[in-house]
C-alpha cells in the first residue's frame, strides 16, 4: 500500500488523510476500460469543459467538450440571468439513454452545444451529467459576464431598446377588443385632469358663454357633446395618420403655420367675444368665423374645429397610452384597434368637459351686463390663449411684452383708467381693483421684456440673477438637436448610465417636468452621475423624427433610461406626466 | 508517500486485468481537530443518520447517493446483498440531493419514514423506481409501497430541524471529502467514488478489516 497526499481541504486537513490505495474490480463498463486514471472519476470542470462563443448579434454558443465515457443529460442543461428568470436555450436532441433502471432521457457524449439568444446583463449557465457507470455530478455553473452591447432587442445604433409588452396587446389578451376600448377610456379619464387638457376647460366654456342668452342646458350639452366628440375623433386621427405616415400627427402638426393660424384663430374668436370691436370682414368671412363659437348658424361646426385643433395643436399631449397606441399601429399595421382605443381615450379625456360643459350652464349668468362682462373676459382668455400659443415659436421677451401688453389692455378696458363716480358701489371698485392689478403687472412685464426676460410669472428674474442666467437650481441636460449630436453625447461617458428625456418648447407636460421633477432634490441626487440628454424635438422635422424613431418614442415627453451597456432596462421608460419617485426608481435600476 | 503508478498499483493489489478504483483513508485523530474539521467519526456516525445492514457491525459503509441518480439504484441491490451476507456490516446511507427538487422531495418523504417506522421500505420503494422522479412519481411509489405521503410529510415536518440538519452535514462532508458525486462509498476509512460491484465491495470490506 501507498499513500498519497489527498488534497480534499485546503487546511491542516491535507496533512491528516493520506490516502490508502484499494484495489477493486469496478462495475463491469469500467473493467473494460482499462486505463487507470479514467476510472477514477475527474473533476467536473475536466470532464465537461465549457467554451462560449459570441455571435454579433449578441447570441452565444455554449459548447461543452465532454470527455470519453462522460455525458451530459439534455435536460440538465439551463442558463437564467442575474434576477434569476430562466433563458430559454435552443438544443439539439440528444441520444437516448434507455436504460431499465435510468428510464428514458437524452444525453450528448463527447460534446453538447446550446444556443442562447442575446440577454442583458451577466448569465448563469448549469449543467449536469455523469462518468458512465460511475458516479453523477453535482450540477456545475459557471457566470458568463454580459457580453458588450448585448440586449433584448436588435442594437441600433449603439443604443438597445427593451421590447415591453404594449398595453394594447396586454389588454387584448385579458378581454379583446372590449377590454381595449374600456381600458383606454379609463385612461383617458385619468388623464383629463392633466395639464393637457386643461387648456380645453377655457376654449368649451368660451364657446358656450358665447351662446349668450340662447345657452340652455340642453344646447350646453350638445355642444360639449360635439367638442368633446371631435377632439376624440382628433385621437383617432392620429392613429389613422400614425399608420399612413408612420409619424405622430401631434408633432408633424407644431409646424409654424400651424400654430400661426390656431393663434389667429383665437384672435378672431376673442375679437367677436369683446363685441366692442366692428370686425369689418367680408360677409362670407364673418359667418365663418362667428360660427367658429359665436353665433347660431354652424355653432356645431365651430365647436368641432375647435375640439379638433385644441387635441392635435393646443394641447398636443403625448401620454403613455397614446405612445402605446401608436407604437402599437406602427407594429402591428392594425389601425382599426389602435384608433379605436385612441378614439376612446380621447372621449375618456372629454368626460368631465362635457360634465363641465353641461352643468357649467346652469352656473353662468343668463343675461345682462354681466354676460357682456363674461364673454370680455372669455376673450381675453382666447388672446392669451393666442400669445400662449405662439410663444412656443417667438423670442421669451417678445411674448412677454405681448403678455403686458395684454395685462394692460384688459386692465384700461376693464376701467383702470376711469374716475370712479363717488357713488360707485362695491362691484365696480372691485373690478377697478383688478383692473389696476392688471395694468401694474402688465406694465412690470414691460420692463422684465424691456430687460430680456422671458418668464411671465417671473417677468424680473434677469435682475435677480444677473444676465440671463439660470432661473434656479435646474438639473444641467446636454441638449441636442440631431442624431449625430445625440450619438456623439451617448459615446460622451462611456461608463456612466444615461437618462435621455424627448423635450420640447411646445409641450404643456414638460414644463410641469422641470417644475416638480427636475427641480426635486433627490431625483438631483439620484441623477447626479447619470450622463443627461435632452432631445429637443422643438422644431421638428426630419432630424427630429430620426431621433424618436431611433428611441422608438412617439414624442414628448419620454424618458428613456439606459445602462453602461446602452441597454434600456425592461419597465423603465416613462412616457407623459410623471412624478420624482417614478424617475428615481428608473435610475435605480439601470444604474 | 508516493504517487503510485498503474504498474505498482496492479502489482500491488493483484487483481491482474481487472482495473481498480482508487480508494483513500482518512487518518484523523477523532476529535482532535477543530469544530469545524472533519473526522471519521462524524462522517461514519452521525446520530441523526439512520442505519441499515446490521446496526453494531464491525465495519461501516457509507453511501453518499442521490434517488435520482442511475447508478446510485443500479448499484443498490448488490450492495443490499453484500451487506445482508457479510453480516457484520453497519450500511449508512447519506442523502445527497444533487438531482433538483424531486430528489430532495424523495429524501425528505424517507427520512420522515424514521419516525413512522418505515425508513427502510421507504427507502428500498423510491431507490427500485425508474429513471427521473417528480413529486407525483414519489408519493404514488411510497402510496403503492402502503406509505401514506402525507404522514411521512408531517413526520418530517415535526423534525424538520434535525432532518435538515443531518442534510446539511450530508453535503458539507461530501464538499470536504472532495467528493465529485453519487453514488460515492465510504468504507472503513477509505473512499471509492462512483459504482461499485460485488467484489470490489467485497474487497473494499475486507480491507477495512485489516
Amino acid at each position: 500500500m501507498t499513500l498519497i497526499l489527498f488534497r480534499a481541504t485546503q487546511s491542516a486537513l491535507i496533512a491528516l488523510l493520506a490516502v490508502v490505495i484499494a484495489l477493486m474490480s469496478a462495475s463491469p463498463m469500467a473493467a473494460q476500460s482499462s486505463i487507470f486514471s479514467s476510472d477514477r472519476p475527474l473533476p467536473a470542470q475536466e470532464a465537461f469543459a465549457l467554451s462560449v462563443s459570441e455571435q454579433p448579434d449578441g447570441t452565444r454558443i455554449l459548447s461543452w467538450e465532454i470527455a470519453e465515457g462522460y455525458y451530459l443529460y439534455r435536460d440538465k442543461l439551463g442558463a437564467q440571468s442575474e434576477s434569476g428568470t430562466p433563458i430559454p436555450l435552443q438544443t439539439p436532441a440528444g441520444a437516448s439513454m434507455d436504460d431499465p433502471t435510468f428510464g428514458s432521457v437524452e444525453i450528448y457524449s463527447s460534446s453538447a452545444q446550446a444556443v442562447m439568444g442575446p440577454v442583458d446583463g451577466p448569465v448563469t449557465v448549469t449543467w449536469q451529467g455523469c462518468q458512465n457507470g460511475g458516479i453523477c455530478y453535482p450540477p456545475v455553473s459557471e457566470t458568463l459576464a454580459a457580453v458588450e452591447g448585448t440586449s433584448t432587442a436588435p442594437v441600433s445604433d449603439g443604443v438597445a431598446l427593451a421590447q415591453d409588452n404594449g398595453m394594447i396587446e396586454g389588454l387584448h389578451a385579458r378581454g379583446g377588443t372590449l377590454m381595449v376600448l374600456a381600458g383606454f377610456l379609463g385612461f383617458g379619464l385619468l388623464l383629463a385632469f392633466t395639464p393637457c387638457v386643461f387648456p380645453m376647460f377655457p376654449i368649451l366654456a368660451g364657446i358656450l358663454t358665447g351662446q349668450g342668452r340662447d345657452l340652455t342646458v340642453r344646447r350646453g350639452a350638445a355642444l360639449s357633446g360635439v367638442y368633446v366628440l371631435a377632439m376624440a375623433s382628433a385621437f383617432g386621427l392620429l392613429g389613422v395618420a400614425a399608420a399612413w405616415s408612420g409619424q405622430n400627427l401631434q408633432i408633424v402638426l407644431q409646424s409654424p403655420a400651424a400654430v400661426y393660424g390656431v393663434a389667429a384663430i383665437f384672435v378672431v374668436l376673442a375679437l367677436s367675444m369683446f363685441g366692442l370691436f366692428e370686425v369689418q370682414l367680408p360677409a362670407a368671412w364673418t359667418r365663418r368665423l362667428s360660427s367658429a363659437g359665436a353665433s347660431r348658424g354652424g355653432t356645431f361646426g365651430g365647436a368641432a374645429t375647435l375640439g379638433f385643433t385644441s387635441a392635435l395643436i393646443v394641447g398636443p399631449c403625448v401620454t403613455a397610452p397614446l405612445a402605446g397606441a401608436l407604437l402599437y399601429i406602427a407594429g402591428t399595421g392594425d389601425v382599426t384597434l389602435g384608433a379605436g382605443a385612441l378614439f376612446a381615450l380621447g372621449l375618456g379625456q372629454g368626460i368631465p368637459l362635457m360634465i363641465a360643459g353641461t352643468l357649467g350652464t346652469q352656473v353662468l349668468p343668463r343675461a345682462g351686463g354681466w354676460m357682456d362682462g363674461v364673454k370680455r373676459l372669455f376673450g381675453l382668455i382666447f388672446l392669451g390663449m393666442a400669445i400662449w400659443l405662439i410663444g412656443r415659436l417667438m423670442p421669451g421677451p417678445v411674448i412677454l411684452a405681448l403678455w403686458a401688453t395684454l395685462l394692460i389692455g384688459a386692465g384700461v378696458f376693464a376701467g383702470a383708467m376711469d374716475l370712479l363716480p363717488k357713488e360707485a358701489d362695491m362691484g365696480r371698485r372691485g373690478v377697478k381693483t383688478l383692473a389696476v392689478l392688471s395694468m401694474l403687472t402688465g406694465a412690470i412685464m414691460a420692463v422684465g421684456a424691456a430687460l430680456g426676460g422671458n418668464d411671465p410669472l417671473r417677468p424680473l428674474a434677469v435682475l435677480q440673477n444677473g444676465i440671463a442666467g439660470p432661473t434656479n437650481e435646474q438639473i444641467a441636460f446636454h441638449t441636442v438637436t440631431t442624431p449625430d449630436a445625440l450619438d456623439a453625447a451617448l459615446a460622451g461617458e462611456p461608463d456612466a448610465p444615461a437618462l435621455v428625456y424627448v423635450t420640447a418648447d411646445w409641450c404643456v407636460t414638460c414644463r410641469v417636468i422641470e417644475r416638480d421633477v427636475w427641480s426635486d432634490a433627490s431625483v438631483q441626487a439620484a441623477l447626479a452621475d447619470v450622463n443627461l440628454i435632452a432631445v429637443d424635438v422643438t422644431d421638428f422635422g426630419e432630424d427630429g423624427q430620426r431621433m424618436l424613431d431611433r428611441l422608438a418614442a412617439v414624442g414628448p415627453p419620454t424618458m428613456v433610461f439606459l445602462d453602461r451597456n446602452r441597454v434600456e432596462r425592461s419597465g423603465t421608460r416613462i412616457v407623459g406626466d410623471t412624478g420624482p419617485r417614478a424617475v428615481q426608481a428608473a435610475v435605480e435600476a439601470v444604474r | 508517500m508516493t504517487y503510485l503508478n498503474r504498474r505498482n498499483m496492479l502489482l500491488a493489489g493483484g487483481v491482474g486485468g481487472t482495473a481498480a478504483l482508487l480508494g483513500m483513508t482518512l487518518i484523523p485523530p477523532a476529535r482532535q481537530l477543530e469544530a469545524q474539521e472533519l473526522t471519521v467519526e462524524d462522517v461514519l456516525f452521525d446520530p441523526d443518520n439512520p442505519v441499515l445492514g446490521n446496526p453494531q457491525g464491525s465495519v461501516t459503509i457509507v453511501e453518499f447517493f442521490d434517488y435520482q441518480c442511475p447508478y446510485c439504484k443500479a448499484n443498490h441491490p448488490v450492495l443490499t446483498e453484500v451487506v445482508e451476507e457479510d453480516g457484520d456490516v453497519r450500511l449508512v446511507l447519506k442523502d445527497w440531493p444533487i438531482f433538483g427538487a424531486p430528489s430532495v422531495r424523495a429524501t425528505q418523504l424517507a427520512l420522515g419514514a424514521v419516525d413512522v417506522g418505515g425508513y427502510e421500505l421507504a427507502l428500498e420503494t423510491l431507490m427500485a423506481t425508474e429513471g427521473r422522479l417528480s413529486d407525483a412519481a414519489i408519493e404514488e411509489a411510497l402510496e403503492e409501497a402502503g406509505l401514506d405521503p402525507t404522514e411521512l410529510d408531517a413526520a418530517y415536518r415535526a423534525n424538520r430541524g434535525k432532518w435538515d440538519g443531518l442534510l446539511s452535514r450530508n453535503s458539507f462532508q461530501a464538499t470536504q471529502l472532495g467528493l465529485r458525486g453519487t453514488p460515492a462509498f465510504i468504507i472503513g476509512a477509505s473512499i471509492y467514488p462512483g459504482s461499485m460491484d460485488r467484489e470490489a465491495l467485497r474487497e473494499a470490506i475486507e480491507a477495512s478489516r485489516t
